[in-house]
């Protein structure tokens, strides 16, 4: 692979992305602007921006490298993260944008009237944030290294650096721009080998044995629930991630704000009707990815899985043609960790900046301090958190690591949300008690998971996929724990519930 | 953000609304039609799932020519998944909203 030319395409790539950002700049003016931009995006370019913003290095390398590795069962992965996305759009969309709230822990202080509830989701919003930051510094890392063979901290660094200049300095607005602009381009990078490869083969190259070696030794692979790869319950571990990721997405901080950036309750849905479109089209291409790294890079299955998508073309391509390929794939990589670090770094440092920042600097300075210089603080903190995990930790699957970060949301935010907005007679302490349960459960599995999980058996798996068990644990937890206290149940209940259930407001501006 | 906290009704009317015959057939209607369907389409995938490891057989049937089963009903979750979201998109647009905004003029006349 040519270093130079991916290095141009990656360099092409954070131009583009800090030239749009600066443009956004001019026009994000007031705090609005600069959390939800003002919610005045139409919605295909909101629908390009969630996609762009969504597909993170784990859809971009780590799905075809946990099917390379590991066959057919990891096709749920593309399934459950374009599903997750009907799930919030049925179950908790319109309400929450009901509620007028802008983050999750802005929802648990109007539902809950509590500021412990409050700031137990703020914890986990920068937890499950922080757990998704992680691949994606990885990814950067991983990606450099595969074309310059530099060491993982380089790459790693420069994504960090350029997402905090950038979000600090443009705020949602730009961002917007930005994601729209990256989900086209990683489309494309993804897409034109794939359909290059096609050409040249119909014109008579095609090189022999591509779908040979998907019989004989290697059919176990491309069997359902097989345990090639070495995964064990097979039946569970399929469950436990379609669930994690079916109702992980509505928990995700950086997926949520964003539909706070359409105008009504008409457009969210429009947006996302889109969104699937967009992502299902994604999604066609990492298996092909795998499915070709089957027999032209069998090497990649034991050892570095997650490069299959930026190996490829030029091991099919040797020459000129697989540089271009490869340094176009580089560069649609680097799209992926930039945008999707953005958007969660832009949720990440909105909740550290209301919930930890404001109060403190007002007491340090007596409120002499610009609003936005608190978020630009917030946003350098709520980098550097994974930057240092990832300095700290092992390698992991990225598309694992990502899984693990809904199935933490799936067992704390999505409890929360779910009966929140249906259940009355849930209680702030049931509430409280529901995320701490299935927040420790869900974590403490993230953790041993990071730092080197069981090797085999059932222990294995309860801990690769813990969604399936902590989910229903939380859910557990709150309805029991608030039909025990039924004397906290919020007072001003009667009003969430109409505030949420009847459409756009009654004599209510949203801002 | 306290600046863009609506103004407020006085809480005896919301609940009143609480209360009202009108919004718990609102938020009925909702549930029986959201919660049902999130249930069929879950049960779909997981179905699915169990088929391709239990029912080798049937879901390796050819249609017609190389096409089996499970390749038809893998194509038929994403078409399906497609048909759920334009479904209730349409359900929203013409009954949901329609519905809640008759709810909200009421309460408006309430309020004011």
């Amino acid at each position: 692979m040519s270093s130079a030319m991916s290095l141009t395409g990656i360099g092409l790539v954070i131009v583009a992305t800090i030239g749009i950002g600066l443009f956004g700049l001019r026009i994000s003016r007031t705090t609005s602007d600069f959390y939800v931009a003002s919610r005045a995006i139409t919605p295909r370019w909101n629908a390009s921006a969630i996609s762009g913003e969504y597909l993170s290095a784990a859809s971009f390398l780590g799905v075809a490298g946990l099917v390379l590795v590991n066959g057919a069962d990891m096709l749920w992965f593309s399934v459950g993260y374009t599903v997750g996305y009907l799930m919030l759009l049925v179950l908790v969309a319109a309400p929450l944008r009901r509620s007028g709230a802008y983050t999750l822990p802005d929802f648990a202080e109007t539902r809950f009237e509590s500021a412990i509830v409050r700031r137990i989701c703020s914890g986990l919003v920068v937890g499950i944030g922080t757990l998704y930051l992680l691949p994606q510094l990885r990814g950067a890392g991983l990606t450099v290294q595969t074309v310059t063979g530099a060491p993982p901290d380089v790459g790693a660094a420069v994504v960090a650096i350029i997402v905090v200049i950038n979000v600090a300095a443009g705020g949602m607005r730009s961002i917007t721009f930005v994601q729209a602009f990256q989900y086209w381009l990683k489309l494309t990078a993804l897409a034109t080998p794939i359909f290059i490869i096609l050409i040249a083969w119909r014109s008579g190259d095609h090189p022999v044995g591509v779908l040979q070696s998907l019989h004989g030794a290697a059919a176990e692979w491309a069997e359902p629930l097989s345990t090639a790869g070495g995964r064990d319950h097979p039946l569970y571990a399929t469950y436990s991630l379609l669930l994690a990721l079916c109702f992980g997405t509505m928990g995700l901080p950086h997926v949520l704000v964003r539909f706070y950036t359409n105008p009504d309750g008409r457009a969210a849905r429009r947006t996302t009707v889109v969104v699937l479109a967009l992502l299902s089209l994604f999604y066609l291409f990492p298996p092909v990815y795998a499915i070709l790294g089957r027999s032209f890079a069998p090497d990649l299955v034991a050892g570095a899985a997650d490069t299959v998508v930026l190996e490829l073309p030029s091991r099919i391509f040797p020459g000129t043609a697989g540089d271009l390929l490869g340094a176009l794939v580089a560069a649609g990589a680097f799209a992926a960790f930039l945008s999707t670090s953005s958007g969660l770094t832009v949720a990440i440092a909105g909740v550290i900046d209301q919930d930890l920042l404001r109060t403190r600097l007002t007491r340090l300075t007596g409120g002499d301090y610009l609003a936005v210089n608190s978020f630009r603080i917030a946003a350098l903190l709520a980098m550097s958190v994974p930057y240092v995990a990832f300095r700290v930790t092992g390698a992991l699957s990225l598309a694992d690591t990502v899984g693990l970060a809904f199935a933490v949301a799936a067992s704390t935010f999505c409890p929360m949300l779910v009966l929140g907005i249906w259940w009355r007679r849930m209680s702030t302490t049931g509430a409280a008690a529901g995320l701490i349960v299935g927040g420790v459960a869900a974590s403490a599995a993230a953790l041993v998971n990071v730092f080197g999980a069981p090797a085999d058996g059932w222990a294995r798996a309860l801990v690769v996929q813990p969604a399936a068990w902590t989910m229903p644990l939380a859910f557990i937890t709150v309805i029991v724990v608030s039909k025990l206290t039924p004397n906290t149940i919020p007072a001003g209940t009667a009003r969430s519930m109409v505030r949420l259930h009847t459409p756009e407001a009654v004599d209510v501006d949203r801002g | 953000m306290s600046d863009t906290r609506p103004g407020e009704p006085d809480l005896s009317s919301y609940r009143d609304v609480q209360l009202s015959p009108d919004f718990s057939e609102l938020r009925r209607r909702f549930r029986r039609f959201v919660f049902p369907m999130t249930g069929l389409f879950l049960v779909w995938y997981f179905v699915y799932v169990l088929l391709a490891d239990y029912a080798h057989g049937f879901m390796s049937t050819k249609v017609f020519g190389n096409i089996t089963v499970a390749l038809l009903f893998g194509l038929g979750q994403f078409v399906s998944t497609f048909a759920i979201t334009l479904l209730y998109v349409r359900w929203a647009d013409q009954k949901f909203d329609p519905d809640a905004k008759h709810l909200r003029d009421q309460i408006e006349g309430e309020t004011k």
